[in-house]
């Protein structure tokens, strides 16, 4: 088949999830300024603490410029004065404790069930996932809050999390991200409107895997949720992260903080299958994902991060952790897909800070038609990080010849007992491998699926079973009909 | 045609082109006791050219080392080596920021970039940062870098022969630098072991 043709045809891909779901929603006013976060404070009837919190984040952010030193050279300027940072969906009077059938609709269509039907009925769920969905700027729903609450664990909305355990959100806010941090992490800590709020405690192993879901729906406007994650001592948790939008022309903002802070012997999994509307074929619209999310591990403690990146029309993400325990490990995995004229870049932060730590870094990019795609990372060794040792493998898949695939890792040692290593490949798939699949009667699209597939398995392996499906079938869609 | 330049007694050029000579072997020399910044950017504009650049650099004493190496492939078939390693202690510290380039259009490319370093003790530091900018899909480009301390092991083999350890570290620096080492010729190599 004709080669040209071929990446047309993946470029024509369908976006299943950018349907808009029509339903009554406040809003407020576009623009930010201070009276814009008192305005989002008052909404959540939030204590005076937080508000201080926010209003002091906004004026560190006042006096930051946005970051430009990622290779995204699509990435607008965006007028944050332009953006309406609050929209709800308006509750019914009459059934104030219900959700909207069009919103349970909605999430039915994404495949997230908001209701605990098989649960109720006393069956065995089908899927034993938690999940917190967030709709714009609220959580519209967190199901299986009983059952997890027996087990002492807290699973809720941020802004519930902060009316019923304001001590504990107190505790651990900012920790790990400070509200100065970054352009957008100071952003999202002036305005954020809502989030999951995870507390596991002491020794308790978390019986179901926990997930947010975020959607975006309102046109104008901006999505900052912050996920703020806590793991005590020796308890272990298995989170998942999903999200999806609309199709529009125009690009929406997308600027997340989340933060894990992983106790002495707690083992947290956190995985990621982003699929933002990356925008059309020519480039227009798309969300600009920009977020902020990094881990911190205590004595001992485990931090896995799993991304699977195929949607935003920018993605500027590096999940990071900061080893700062003795013996505390951490990982990195990430498949990032561009197509057309997305641009990624993206990768990871691994601060060696306590004696004997280790990472692992597994980054697969694959770039197809006009996108750019780069892995940026950063290895650092403290001088007091005795015994640290750290492994990165960064490969890059280039399908077609407009786009581009870029490797920046950073490596800092500053101890002699560290071992710091790191490898990168970049090509395309070899006609050796294509010829080898077609003599056996696979056609050059299946072949094409089937070599992605096993380049990206060492990822995808590391996901939850529900979880791995999805990304599968997301990287199999946004390739169909590729061929290098 | 093998070209050696020594930091400090060598005028090191900044910018390059690689056109006629088929094959072109580079070695920069930083030697102990010596501070520098190396700037060195060498574009590739004909197809079939070999590139082959290696480097050798030695920190001790609170030195800075700066390596900013840049290899552009502006044209396709043609290919890239590079092989950099270096030896830090007594506070010596090094940055080396390597890249590869590959302009649009240019398959056939196949480049490959190597930075390794060896840490003698906590005080001495070492930043890498090994890049690649890909802008054409037929190409075989990989980098990698490492950052580590002499192998314990290797040190006990050897004392346990009745070697002395100071005599099995110059060992072990010697076989780690001797891919870059045995590209000079013998009278700068003596040069350099003088220094060592």
């Amino acid at each position: 088949m004709d080669e040209q043709q071929l990446l047309k045809d993946i470029a024509s891909r369908e976006y299943g999830e950018g349907f808009e779901t029509n339903i009554r929603q406040e809003f407020i006013p576009k623009g930010l300024s201070e009276s814009t976060i008192r305005l989002i404070s008052s909404k959540k009837g939030e204590p005076q603490w937080l508000l201080d919190f926010r209003l002091d984040a906004f004026r560190k952010w006042q006096r930051m410029t946005p970051p430009r030193w990622g290779h995204l050279s699509r990435l607008p300027e965006i007028d944050f004065q332009d953006i309406i940072y609050y929209a709800a969906p308006v509750r019914d009077e009459d059934r104030p404790t219900e959700i909207d059938p069009e919103l349970e609709k909605t999430f039915d269509k994404l495949g997230i069930p908001l209701r605990e039907r098989e649960a109720l009925a006393g069956v065995k769920p089908k899927s034993s996932v938690a999940v917190d969905a967030v709709f714009d700027s609220v959580s519209v729903s967190t199901t299986f809050r009983q059952h997890l609450a027996e087990k002492g664990i807290i699973f809720c909305s941020f802004g519930e999390a902060v009316q019923n355990y304001p001590d504990l959100v107190r505790k651990y806010l900012a920790t790990v991200v400070p509200s100065g941090d970054n352009f957008y992490a100071a952003l999202n800590s002036a305005v954020f409107s809502d989030g999951s709020f995870c507390y596991i405690p002491k020794g308790v192993k978390c019986p179901m895997d926990l997930s947010s879901y975020f959607r975006i729906n309102a046109a104008g406007t901006g999505q900052f949720e912050r996920t703020l994650i806590v793991a005590d001592e020796g308890s272990s948790l298995s989170y998942m992260e999903g999200c999806t939008a609309p199709m529009r022309d125009t690009n929406q903002l997308h600027a997340a903080v989340v933060e894990i802070i992983v106790e002495k012997d707690a083992d947290v999994r956190y995985s990621t299958v982003q699929n933002w509307y990356p925008g059309d074929k020519e480039g227009r619209g798309g969300i600009l994902n920009l977020v902020t999310k990094r881990g911190l591990c205590k004595e001992g403690a485990h931090l896995s991060w799993t991304q699977v990146e195929t949607g935003s029309a920018i993605t500027w993400k590096y999940p990071s952790t900061i080893l700062q325990g003795d013996n505390s490990t951490s990982e990195f995995y990430s498949v990032a897909l561009t197509n057309n004229w997305q641009q990624a870049d993206t990768g990871t932060k691994m601060i060696h800070v306590g004696r004997n730590t280790r990472s692992r870094i597994v980054s697969k990019g694959i770039s197809a038609g006009h996108s750019d795609n780069s892995y940026r990372g950063l290895v650092r060794v403290m001088p007091g990080a005795e015994n640290a040792r750290n492994y990165s493998e960064c490969d890059s898949l280039l399908l077609g010849s407009n786009c581009g695939a870029h490797t920046f890792p950073v490596i800092r040692s500053q101890n002699a007992t560290a071992q710091v290593e790191h490898e990168a490949t970049t090509s395309k798939i070899s006609e050796d491998q294509l010829f080898y699949c077609n003599q056996r009667g696979i056609s050059p699209e299946e072949a094409t699926a089937l070599i992605v597939g096993g380049y990206a398995k060492e990822v995808l392996s590391r996901l939850p079973m529900e979880f791995a499906v999805e990304a599968k079938k997301l990287l199999s869609v946004n390739l169909e009909g590729a061929i290098g | 045609m093998n070209r050696i330049y020594i930091a400090g007694i060598d005028e090191i050029p900044q910018r390059c082109t690689l056109e006629d000579n088929d094959l072109l072997q580079i070695t920069i020399v930083c030697p102990p006791g010596y501070s520098s910044d190396i700037n060195f950017a060498i574009d590739l504009l004909r197809p079939g050219v070999q590139l082959d650049l290696a480097g050798l650099y030695f920190c001790t004493r609170g030195e800075r080392q700066n390596f900013n190496i840049t290899v552009r492939h502006m044209v396709g078939g043609a290919t890239s080596h590079q092989l950099f390693k270096g030896i830090l202690g007594q506070g010596g510290s090094a940055v080396f920021d390597g890249l590869i380039h590959v302009a649009p259009g240019a398959g056939q490319t196949v480049a490959t970039q190597q930075n390794h370093s060896i840490l003698l003790d906590s005080a001495s530091s070492s930043e890498t940062h090994p890049q690649l900018e890909i802008y054409a899909d037929d190409v075989e480009c990989s980098h990698g870098a490492t950052v580590g301390a002499l192998n314990e092991d290797e040190l006990f083999y050897l004392r346990s022969r009745g070697i002395p350890e100071d005599e099995a570290r110059r060992m072990q620096i010697l076989s780690f630098l001797s891919p870059v080492l045995n590209r000079l010729p013998e009278d700068k190599q003596k040069f350099l072991l003088d220094r060592l």
